[in-house]
């Protein structure tokens, strides 16, 4: 019973980070189709803002925004230099967009250095839920993150601005006469996902290791979510960090860490083969 | 693509110097850059001339180092085994890259992102197999002390062979880029679904130019393992897949020899600055990133405006007549109940509608009744979800679009589908080609001197076509229509579906184009089933008419009986809707 | 077409420039090459590699030099895949002429390299490793696992009751070696294996095998994780309290990593290496306190990875003191029973292995505390070729 609750406690961390993590890929490609080889990137600099922070005596909770504004920024520059010119040529955009990483990364070397960071957890300690004893920090961004994924989900349901981001998808010409500033709009969601991921490396910062290669693996993951789940959705960036998430405790409790990222490379393959729309297509 | 005359056995004696001029180290070096190249060149081809982009291509390298390495290995001493062995290195690839073209290109992902990932996430596992396969490959320390190849060393003469090798993969891309195979080549990367009309398997060509890019990566990696003498998993790795892409990107991605010097410039330049510059990546990743904002073509484009002082390249002369197909009894294509149904919208609600006789048939109705959607359904573009269509008694409901055109039914589309950057020419012998053509005949210059009755009686009508050397996108609207009509029935299709194909035309080219329909289908027994809203046309070209109203035949017959039926008065002036 | 042809000699000649040509000048200085990551994930070891380097040449070169003659060091990137190393080690041979080569990378680079060097020139691996490696003309100074672990378990089972061990590494050579020698002395000092896990090297989420350390009641656990993944076990180690249950050893965790950790993480952890920052024998300071006067307060910190590279100095110096000349042979002959005092100690070679002191640190807030010094500990290799 009481491995079992961990084991359900570890899962669910598990999926809500990685549906944090996967979240501004998720807004980049599926709004604008854009294959952001940089998301990774974005995260290293939120959880690099983190660290800037506590350098400079500030707490915790005042990263996540500055975490944003910076990552938000920068997000800005590139939309409006490098990928704006792109839009219609989507391999162009991978390979730009991985050129802006080595960048991002290269960039964050000379900041900082090449050592490895750390992050105090802001709550430490651990609290008994139903019996265990479970991190204390790990239980505040669980909560945070069912919140604020909630308020999401209802944002994206009702609100004016969602239902323009949809048009924008269904039709961009027709959304333009509209009246619709597809421009705007574009840079927007461009500059929103980049927060987004900023927000969720000042978010994990105390929890991960802080280093200029870090981003690698959390592209990785976004991508495999993403390819699972499907794009243009909530549902999809939910049921695919489910899937992934799941996946990956039980195959790596059953076989191994090795076995369990072997086992994501097949199903991912199989998914891109098979279903490349993704589980849910909410397209 | 542009082949570069001169700039081929310029950059042969630049190679050959190197020794002599800069002594066996840097040689060895420049070799390892070439084996490199070759990969992309074998990259170039997929992205730059057929428009796929493979993000995985090490995977194919480390294929060929790991065997090539363990052929080596193993039959160090019998050479009997050894060079069948090594050209395992080169095939192995090869056919896994058939293999998994023909699974992914089959199901109809397009040229969309997915071809990409995949070949991407099957580099990664291959890469993880390759570290934990001890047994197999060594493992993380890797296939060590490969001795080298029999009669060379990896510090001076091998890189004669390497040399070798590059010449025989620059040649054989240069054989298949001027072949008729490089034409469809290109085609499949500029209008994907105009070449399946034409009856060309799609997925086919694809999966072929991706196993040639494998053949190549492999005949590189087992050379690598011969030089090197030792072969790790990062052979595999994503890092490699990612360069290879830089050096392709800098070098030209439509250019033969582009990637290869993209490759040797790149990495002699990193493998001497990493040491002596800290911030060398910085530099790499913005000549990277200007490449591909401002120069997409690479290197090799920037120096091809040059060329253009080149006298151009005149179509060969059409002197081989092909002979038409026989005509028998058109075989009857025929509607059952078909349904179409997209999300929640009904489009075809059980249309059932029979083409029986030879002549021109039209297909009337207001927007939205379903007559793009029929053709659509016909040649396997939409999912049929009810009913069933039949031609000469054979259902051939949801039959894919090369394999309907290969029957006999052509399709015109409504805006005109050609290939923009090709001349008028190569769409030419494209559409002679549709008609059927053997192995030998793609890879053969022969093909190129096609002609047949029914391009001449065109050429006659329409004199524009003579001009073989002209750009198509270069072409007036009025000029693409005919030319994509052309392309329709040049192969002297049974049936070819007409997608308003004066739409545009200005009155004088409508009246052209529509005498032009009926004497070619008059003259070689070609069927014809148009849908036109311009009543004129219509007029010209009925001999019957359907009319389609939401997803169903509401009425057939001639233009008399049709503009007497009620019904159909009731739909046209606005009745019932 | 001629303009084309003019362009593409220009780019010929303009990239010639940049190549060095094969030189083999008899000059005055003798020259060195190194070879440390400067890219990639290992890194975080270039900038204290390259200080260390320039200290121990410096130094060496103002008290008069090897064989009365100033060192020339070259360095090459050790920190990509094995074939660029190679292509470096070979460069700095063939091109700036070489005569000996000291090496801190990884080992799958250290069999790359051996195998193409053949022992033409010696070749100095002063990383830790699994030990094991006999090729001829390959001098092993770095600590090997029977050197951490042969005092340190013992030491740990006595006096912390470490009795069962849950064996955590990364999925490759050196994780499995070790582990292969540490289980033997776990059970020959009363203890048990109760979890043996590898991982890949991309992983940042330890959940699963956090959890089975958690469930097997273990009460130490003996890591052999490399690089960041090192950092984010721990640190989510100590955050499920793991720490309160289990002390930590390991044989890879230096001054980097630990910073990485970070203070509120590190209780419990002890580190097994040859050389620590925090080390205050009158050798380690005699290292330890020239090189922050020269460098600065803030200069990349100490650790055992970039002051293996200095000792590689003071053995080549000693080496080729002892042959008189550097001919490889000589080296060979002289390498056995060669002998020098550095940072770490007194430190002697035989049969291409060396024997060397090691310390135990705990980590106590952000920096490591000596608890226990090993003296002469054997490598457990010796070879005989």
């Amino acid at each position: 019973m009481d491995a079992s609750l961990f084991f359900l406690l570890n899962m669910g961390y598990g999926v809500l980070t990685l549906a944090l993590v996967a979240l501004g890929l998720a807004v980049i490609f599926g709004l604008l189709g854009v294959m952001n080889m940089a998301h990774g990137e974005f995260i290293a600099m939120g959880a690099y803002s983190a660290y800037a922070a506590q350098s400079a005596g500030l707490p915790l909770f005042v990263s996540l925004p500055a975490a944003a504004l910076v990552t938000g920024a920068v997000g800005w520059l590139i939309e409006a230099t490098v990928v704006r010119h792109l839009y219609k040529r989507p391999f162009d955009t991978l390979l730009a967009t991985w050129g802006i990483s080595i960048l991002l990364r290269e960039g964050i070397k000379l900041a900082f250095g090449v050592d490895y960071k750390s992050v105090v957890e802001p709550v430490s300690g651990s609290t008994g839920v139903l019996g265990i004893d479970y991190p204390n920090y790990r239980i505040a961004v669980m909560a945070a993150l069912l919140v604020c994924f909630f308020l999401l989900f209802l944002w994206y349901r009702k609100s004016h601005a969602s239902a323009r981001v949809r048009a924008m998808i269904a039709n961009p010409e027709l959304a333009a006469i509209v009246g619709i500033n597809t421009k705007r709009l574009a840079s927007l969601a461009f500059v929103i996902g980049a927060a987004s991921a900023g927000i969720a490396g000042a978010m994990l910062a105390p929890l991960v290791q802080i280093e200029p290669y870090m981003g690698i693996n959390y592209l990785l993951q976004s991508f495999f979510v993403l390819v699972v789940g499907g794009l243009g959705s909530f549902h999809g960036l939910f049921i695919g960090s489910g899937v992934i998430g799941g996946v990956a405790s039980t195959a790596s409790a059953a076989f191994g860490g090795t076995g369990g990222y072997v086992t994501l490379l097949l199903i991912s393959i199989l998914f891109l083969w098979l279903k490349p729309e993704g589980l849910y297509a909410g397209r | 693509m542009r082949v570069a005359d001169l700039s081929l056995p310029l950059s042969l004696a630049a190679l050959v110097a190197v020794p002599f001029v800069f002594g066996d180290f840097t040689a060895y070096q420049i070799g390892l850059f070439l084996l490199y190249g070759s990969v992309a060149q074998g990259v170039a081809l997929c992205w730059g001339r057929v428009g796929i982009l493979p993000l995985g291509q090490a995977l194919f390298f480390g294929l060929g180092a790991y065997l090539g390495g363990g052929a080596l290995i193993r039959f160090e001493h019998s050479s009997i085994l050894l060079y069948p062995a090594l050209l395992g290195a080169v095939l192995a690839p090869a056919t896994v890259a058939g293999a998994i073209g023909i699974l992914v290109f089959r199901r109809n992902v397009g040229s969309g992102p997915y071809f990409s990932l995949i070949t991407l996430a099957l580099s990664m596992l291959a890469y993880q197999v390759a570290l934990g396969a001890d047994w197999l490959t060594g493992g993380y320390m890797g296939l060590n002390g490969i001795p080298p190849l029999p009669g060379t060393d990896p510090w001076s003469t091998l890189y004669w062979v390497i040399l070798g090798a590059l010449v025989l993969s620059t040649g054989v891309l240069l054989w298949i880029t001027r072949s008729p195979l490089g034409q469809l080549l290109h085609a499949v990367s500029q209008n994907e679904d105009r070449l399946s009309f034409l009856g060309f398997d799609i997925a086919r060509l694809k999966a072929l130019a991706f196993a040639v890019s494998a053949a190549l990566a492999g005949m590189a990696g087992a050379l690598y393992a011969a030089q090197q003498g030792i072969v790790t998993p990062q052979v595999l790795a994503y890092v490699l897949s990612g360069e290879l892409l830089i050096w392709t990107a800098v070098g030209g991605r439509a250019s033969l020899i582009g990637p290869a010097a993209g490759a040797v410039l790149i990495g002699m330049l990193t493998s001497n600055l990493r040491d002596r510059f800290q911030y060398w990546e910085i530099l790499l990743a913005l000549l990277f990133l200007a490449i591909v904002l401002f120069a997409p073509t690479g290197l090799a484009g920037l120096i091809a405006p040059l060329l253009k002082r080149l006298p151009k390249r005149v179509h060969a002369m059409r002197d081989v007549e092909r002979p038409l197909p026989d005509r028998g009894d058109m075989p009857m294509l025929s509607f059952e109940e078909v349904r179409v149904t997209i999300g929640s919208v009904r489009i075809l609600q059980g249309l059932t509608l029979e083409l029986k006789k030879r002549g021109l048939h039209c297909l009337i109705g207001p927007n939205g009744a379903g007559k793009t959607s029929a053709f659509n359904a016909l040649m396997g573009r939409l999912s049929v979800s009810g009913g069933r269509i039949t031609w000469g008694g054979r259902d051939i409901t949801g039959l894919p679009a090369h394999k309907v055109a290969r029957l006999g039914i052509a399709r015109k589309l409504q805006v005109p589908a050609i290939f923009h950057d090709m001349t008028v020419g190569v769409h030419l012998d494209i559409a002679l080609w549709s008609g059927g053509i053997s192995a030998r005949e793609l890879l053969s210059q022969r093909s190129f001197r096609y002609r047949n009755e029914i391009l001449g009686v065109l050429k006659e009508m329409f004199p524009f076509l003579n001009d073989e050397e002209k750009r198509a996108g270069d072409l007036s609207l009025g000029h693409r229509q005919v030319l994509e009509f052309a392309l329709s029935v040049i192969a002297r299709p049974e049936v070819v579906l007409l997608d308003e194909p004066c739409a545009g035309l200005s009155t004088q080219e409508t009246a052209n184009l529509t005498a032009a329909i009926r004497k070619i289908a008059g003259r070689f027994d070609i069927s014809a089933l148009i849908i036109e809203h311009d009543f004129s046309v219509v007029e010209e070209l009925s001999d019957h008419i359907f009319v389609l109203h939401q997803g169903q035949t509401l009425s057939e017959g001639t233009l008399e009986a049709i503009r007497a039926d009620h019904k159909v008065q009731a739909v046209y002036t606005g009745g019932t809707k | 077409m001629e303009r084309r042809d003019f362009l593409k000699a220009s780019l010929i000649a303009g990239i010639s420039t940049a190549l060095p040509r094969q030189v083999f000048a008899q000059s005055d200085t003798l020259k060195l090459g190194f070879l440390f990551p400067k890219s990639g994930p290992a890194a975080i070891f270039g900038p204290s590699s390259e200080t260390c380097i320039k200290l121990g040449v410096s130094q060496i070169n103002a008290a008069g030099g090897i064989l009365g003659r100033q060192i020339e060091a070259f360095t090459g990137d050790a920190g990509g895949a094995p074939s660029d190393t190679v292509q470096a080690a070979q460069r700095m041979w063939r091109s700036n002429g070489i005569v000996a080569l000291i090496g801190q990378h990884d080992s799958a680079s250290r069999a790359a390299v051996i195998g193409s060097i053949h022992g033409q020139i010696p070749y100095i691996f002063t990383a830790l490793s699994e030990g094991g490696f006999c090729q001829p003309g390959l001098y092993a100074l770095g600590e090997t696992p029977q050197q951490q672990l042969g005092p340190v378990i013992p030491y740990l089972a006595k006096a912390k009751g470490a009795s069962k061990w849950y064996l955590v590494g990364n999925d490759y050579d050196w994780p499995r070696k070790s582990n292969d020698i540490a289980k033997p002395m776990i059970k020959a000092s009363g203890g048990k294996i109760v979890g043996e896990e590898y991982l890949p090297f991309n992983v940042n989420n330890f959940d699963t095998t956090l959890s089975k350390i958690r469930d097997s009641g273990a009460d130490a656990v003996f890591i052999t994780l490399v690089g960041s993944a090192s950092v984010g076990f721990n640190r989510a180690y100590a955050s499920f309290g793991l720490d309160k249950q289990a002390l930590r050893l390991g044989t890879l965790i230096e001054e980097n990593t630990l910073a990485g950790i970070g203070a509120e993480n590190s209780k419990n952890l002890f580190s097994s290496v040859g050389y620590f920052d925090a080390l205050d024998t009158p050798g380690a300071l005699a290292f330890r306190a020239p090189y922050y006067k020269t460098f600065g307060k803030d200069a990349p910190v100490l650790n055992t990875a970039s002051e293996g590279l200095y000792e590689g100095l003071l053995f080549v110096k000693a080496v080729f003191g002892k042959a008189g000349s550097t001919d490889p042979k000589a080296f060979a002959a002289a390498a056995e029973g060669a002998t020098y005092e550095g940072p770490r100690g007194q430190v002697t070679m035989k049969g291409r292995f060396v024997n060397s002191n090691v310390y135990l640190a705990t980590a106590e807030g952000a920096a490591f505390k000596i608890i226990e010094s090993f003296q002469n500990v054997d490598p457990g290799t010796v070879c005989t070729n």
